[in-house]
């Protein structure tokens, strides 16, 4: 961040506070996010700044909208960095932004997978990630300060995704017989939601952060909507999400300990089919995104190694979900 | 052994490979090393692809996806049986190979 932009942040920032420290820690292609060490009223704070890149993707979340669910969460006891400030005046930096409590921890999903210690144990941890999806399902439209999310449609969340995952296809203009095959099979067994609740929609190892003691906080709520409380669970047990590792709930640890935890502090019988049904729906996610990366390689509009490599983990997606259909 | 003097491109891959990981890898520390692991494993894909040729792309995809969606193949044990070894003939060559995970 350029001086000009640095000094209107000061001055933007209440009274009593100052800045001390200020850098990059992460800038993805969406989202950059900086590091902010300041004093308030003489006592050191660790802060987050959050903002758009500049190039900003259109469909990426507006930060009002991602201050105003991390304030709904931090509300309902979901492990959410506090959110503190949020500034939609693009006369300051020049980008929306808002600022965040800076929790500590580790996020990278290799190194969580592989430890037998961290977040408290395997299934300490998978314990606690039940409880987290408890907290965040027990918030429904019902609930005020998320009306900016759509309104969820009263057809079975199943037909939507489909209807959505076709769309997303069609566009690419690439045929795909075994996404198809996995598609219409969702769409044959399709059921209505059992209950309409705010979901996360990319809860998964890496994307929340741990220490030796438990979780630190649950990232990364740019994909978050109303939806059917499975479609988490799903998500955070599908294959393609378990970094290698045997252990069934995103590679930490056992399905019997998630269900056990998530029961118990939500009140809502897990049903395993359902989950079954949305761990198809995820792997079939995770491979139009992965179709779609890989085709900003081979257009030629972003040559890019990693990308390229994106595209060779489809097949062995296909290979899941004809293994789950089979 | 044939006639030819020349390595062909799954030799050169895979002897260029092994030089990259032996030679040059340990020598490297972070995104340099990150770099070189992703080039070492894209030469792995690409030695794969020399030495199996490329899978047959399915035949009349765009028709076979409309009559998928149809629900044309419904229940069809033929089309799944099918599906699957189109999947096990790509993984063959996008996949590392069982057992080297985390290589």
């Amino acid at each position: 961040m350029d001086e000009p932009r640095r000094s209107a942040l000061a001055a933007w920032l209440p009274d009593g506070v100052s800045i001390v420290a200020m850098s990059l820690m992460s800038g993805g292609a969406i989202q950059q996010n900086w590091k902010l060490d300041v004093l308030v009223d003489g006592t050191p704070q660790a802060w987050v700044l959050r903002t758009d890149s500049a190039a900003t993707l259109s469909h990426s979340r507006p930060r009002a909208e991602e201050f105003a669910l991390l304030a709904v969460t931090h509300k309902a006891g979901v492990t959410v960095p506090e959110p503190l400030m949020l500034c939609t005046d693009l006369s300051v930096i020049g980008t929306a932004f808002f600022i965040m409590r800076r929790v500590e921890g580790v996020a990278a999903a290799h190194r969580i997978v592989r430890s037998d210690t961290l977040g408290g144990g395997r299934d300490k941890l998978v314990e606690a990630l039940g409880r987290e999806l408890a907290r965040i399902h027990a918030i429904t439209p019902a609930h005020g300060g998320l009306d900016f999310l759509a309104r969820h449609p009263a057809t079975a969340p199943g037909l939507r995704f489909v209807a959505d995952m076709r769309a997303h296809l069609d566009h690419g203009r690439t045929h795909h017989p075994v996404l198809e095959f996995g598609l219409r099979h969702l769409e044959r067994t399709a059921q209505p939601a059992v209950d309409i609740v705010l979901c996360h929609n990319d809860f998964r190892t890496g994307n929340y952060m741990v220490d030796e003691h438990g979780i630190t906080g649950v990232l990364d709520w740019e994909f978050a909507g109303w939806g059917d409380p499975h479609e988490d669970l799903g998500w955070l047990c599908a294959k393609c999400w378990r970094f290698g590792s045997p252990h069934e709930v995103g590679g930490v640890g056992s399905r019997a300990a998630l269900y056990a935890a998530y029961q118990a502090a939500s009140g809502r019988v897990v049903d395993d089919a359902r989950v079954r049904y949305w761990e198809i729906a995820a792997t079939i996610r995770w491979a139009v995104i992965a179709i779609s990366q890989a085709k900003r390689h081979i257009s030629g509009t972003e040559p890019s190694l990693e990308l390229a490599l994106t595209g060779h983990i489809v097949p062995e997606l296909e290979l899941d979900i004809m293994r789950a259909l089979a | 052994m044939s006639g030819i003097a020349e390595p062909g491109p799954a030799d050169l891959l895979k002897i260029a490979r092994a030089t990259l990981l032996q030679d040059i890898v340990p020598h490297l520390t972070g995104d340099a090393r990150f770099k070189a692991l992703m080039i070492a494993n894209a030469m792995a894909i690409a030695g794969r692809a020399a030495q199996y040729g490329d899978v047959d792309d399915f035949e009349n995809a765009a028709e076979i996806c409309a009559d998928i969606r149809a629900g044309r193949y419904d229940d069809n044990d033929e089309m799944v049986e099918r599906l699957l070894a189109y999947c096990q003939d790509r993984c063959a060559i996008s996949s590392k190979p069982a057992g080297k995970v985390g290589e």
